[in-house]
């Protein structure tokens, strides 16, 4: 009795013990058959003392306990063992889903008699292992992320060494943090006597450059970030150099110190080159001036030449014309030629002048064109007229193809026709008797096209520039010097051209015959 | 009743030239050298027509003319200027003066007279 009453009382007292542990408890016998669970037990694993104690532990809440890793535990390794801590098993229990324990086993001896019990504590590290789990992945991010600070790190280092410009990094206090290679070239230090210094005392204190202070401790602490400024230095190893500043102010990763990267742009060649530009710019201007004063200069000059010129020219061919036409009285035969001969040379003169100036003023832009609606079928009639004196003369036959269809266009009359007559005139001058000379017109598209052909004497093709140079002319026997001013051509060629028609000249060379061909548009695209 | 006409021009040859033809044409001419004789001639004579040279010794023609375009007496006679100035320049000039003509040099002798009087009213 006495010993069942001891007995009892030491089974009460190691209940109480079971019962006050926060960690569910179970106590076996050496069947397995459960004698006693703590109270947490029932509240974690939500059974009831009914379906618990007597059961074989496999047996518990609709046997739900029958997992593999527990029977290993009691049925192998405990019978050998007689402990075991922190026996790890994971299980799905219909109940409370899916729960990590660590079982910690005690094979005890009861005090009396000879039934071993086995006292299993059972902790559900679920949570924890949660906790754990998700320590361990922020633990890893935070591997990750060190990782990638280290490598932003060498990555922004790695910028700096790349980039052409000359860049430092510079920590709260000025101290030079980083460099780039650049910087180091451009600015002939090197790093031993650069990284960890102030700004300031680099290369000598040569970087103590008021602008720059002004920068870095007045401007860049309001505003952050500064860009494009400028700062001109006398430095005692480079020379006056002008550097163009552009300043970030940034927060490091992690920390809070502030980073400053300066980025120095040397911009004294740029600036020289700009300077040179600008000095080139100013010469051209006064180039451009230089040329507008010599061009009113020879425009004046011109205006002279013409006026002198004219003067005499009046009274030469007035009184030739008077003593011709014997106004005062009859002259004979040979006087009259003669005065006719002093009166044709007059008028020559007097068509050079005038091409000569209308070149000039071709050359200066000065010509203007007087446009008006020109009946075109009309207008190349008559001056085909104009010539049909010496066409009959030279017993040349001319043959006139003018489309019906030829419209009117916008042009100024007066230099149409002395582009037509010029070529025309032309055409006789340059083609010998019994030769052929002739004019085509057309429309195409929004352009007139007209030709003037002949059978003459053509162009050899070395002399197919020459011809525009103006004073060239073909020698030939079917030509007197005094016939032609040489100007005709590169006149007919930049009144076509003012008009914004082009002009050409083909011959298949010498004996060949010669064609110009020229376009004039319908309706002007000159602004009057 | 003959046209009076006065030729004011520097150069003794065109002189000639302008004042034979308008001779035959039947004007009595009136000669000046420079514009100041020009113009007291013209004051003097009231001619009904002026043919003036533009490049005078003494000033401008087109400065003599605006002279008599101020005077009452003077102002509604018609001036024709004769000049080699037939650049753009030379026109400008004298494009403001009220009841006057331009003839170019060198001139055409065979018209020479009759354009003249076509400037007479």
């Amino acid at each position: 009795m006495s010993r069942k009453s001891t007995a009892t009382r030491s089974q009460e007292y190691s209940e109480s013990i079971i019962n006050t542990v926060r960690e569910p408890l179970i106590a076996l016998d050496q069947d397995l058959r459960v004698v006693s669970v703590s109270r947490s037990f029932y509240e974690v694993f939500k059974v009831n003392p009914e379906e618990t104690v007597g059961q074989l532990i496999y047996d518990l809440g609709n046997k739900q306990w029958d997992i593999p890793k527990l029977r290993e535990l009691l049925e192998t390794i405990l019978p050998q063992r007689a402990t075991f801590d922190n026996y790890e098993v994971e299980h799905d229990f219909a109940t409370i889903g899916r729960r990590i324990m660590l079982l910690n086993a005690r094979q005890i001896q009861r005090v009396l008699g000879k039934e071993r019990i086995i006292l299993l504590a059972i902790e559900d590290i679920t949570e924890r292992r949660e906790i754990e789990i998700g320590l361990e992945k922020a633990r890893k991010e935070l591997e990750v992320t060190k990782i990638s600070e280290d490598e932003a790190r060498e990555y922004a280092e790695s910028i700096i060494n790349t980039v052409r410009e000359s860049l430092i990094a510079l920590d709260q206090d000025l101290r030079v943090v980083s460099v780039s290679r650049s910087f180091y070239e451009v600015f002939k230090v090197n790093p031993k006597e650069t990284v960890g210094q102030l700004i300031y005392d680099l290369g000598n204190k040569q970087w103590n450059i008021p602008k720059l202070r002004e920068l870095l401790e007045t401007i860049l602490p309001q505003e952050a970030t500064f860009d494009n400024y400028e700062v001109e230095h006398d430095f005692t190893t480079i020379g006056r150099r002008i550097m163009l500043l552009n300043a970030r102010q940034i927060q490091r990763v992690l920390g809070k110190e502030r980073i400053i990267l300066l980025a120095i742009e040397d911009i004294t060649e740029r600036r020289q080159i700009e300077d040179g530009l600008k000095k080139a710019h100013e010469e051209l201007k006064e180039l451009a001036t230089e040329l507008r004063r010599t061009a009113r200069v020879k425009s004046e000059f011109l205006a002279n030449m013409s006026h002198e010129l004219r003067t005499p020219l009046n009274s030469i061919n007035g009184f030739s014309e008077v003593l011709y036409d014997e106004t005062f009285g009859p002259l004979n035969e040979k006087q009259k030629k003669y005065v006719n001969n002093v009166l044709t040379s007059g008028k020559h003169l007097l068509l050079l002048i005038n091409q000569i100036l209308d070149m000039a003023k071709l050359e200066a832009g000065k010509m203007k064109l007087a446009l008006s609606s020109l009946p075109m079928k009309s207008l190349l009639n008559e001056i085909s007229l104009l010539v049909a004196d010496m066409v009959s003369k030279k017993k040349i036959e001319m043959l006139l193809a003018i489309a019906e269809d030829l419209p009117n266009i916008e042009a100024d009359e007066l230099k149409v026709k002395e582009i037509i007559y010029n070529l025309l005139s032309n055409a006789v001058k340059f083609t010998p008797e019994g030769g052929k000379i002739g004019m085509r017109a057309k429309k195409a598209d929004s352009e007139i096209e007209v030709v003037v052909w002949d059978t003459g004497v053509g162009i050899a093709p070395e002399n197919m520039e020459k011809i525009f140079e103006g004073f060239f002319r073909v020698d030939t026997p079917y030509s007197r010097v005094t016939e032609g001013t040489g100007l005709g051509l590169p006149l007919s060629k930049k009144l076509v051209e003012l008009h914004g028609g082009k002009f050409s000249v083909e011959s298949k060379g010498l004996n060949s015959g010669t064609s110009v061909r020229f376009t004039l548009p319908i309706v002007s695209r000159k602004v009057v | 009743m003959r046209k009076k006409a006065l030729i004011v021009d520097d150069n003794g040859s065109n002189l000639m030239l302008e004042k034979d033809l308008l001779e035959v044409a039947g004007f009595e001419v009136f000669e000046a050298e420079n514009a100041a004789d020009g113009i007291a001639m013209v004051r003097r004579e009231k001619p009904d027509i002026i043919i003036m040279d533009v490049r005078l010794p003494d000033m401008r023609g087109s400065v003599a003319a605006t002279i008599l375009r101020q005077d009452k007496e003077t102002r509604d006679i018609p001036i024709v200027f004769v000049t080699a100035s037939v650049m753009a320049e030379g026109m400008e000039e004298i494009r403001n003066i009220t009841n006057a003509g331009f003839i170019g040099k060198p001139i055409n002798t065979r018209t020479f007279a009759k354009e003249i009087s076509q400037f007479i009213k």
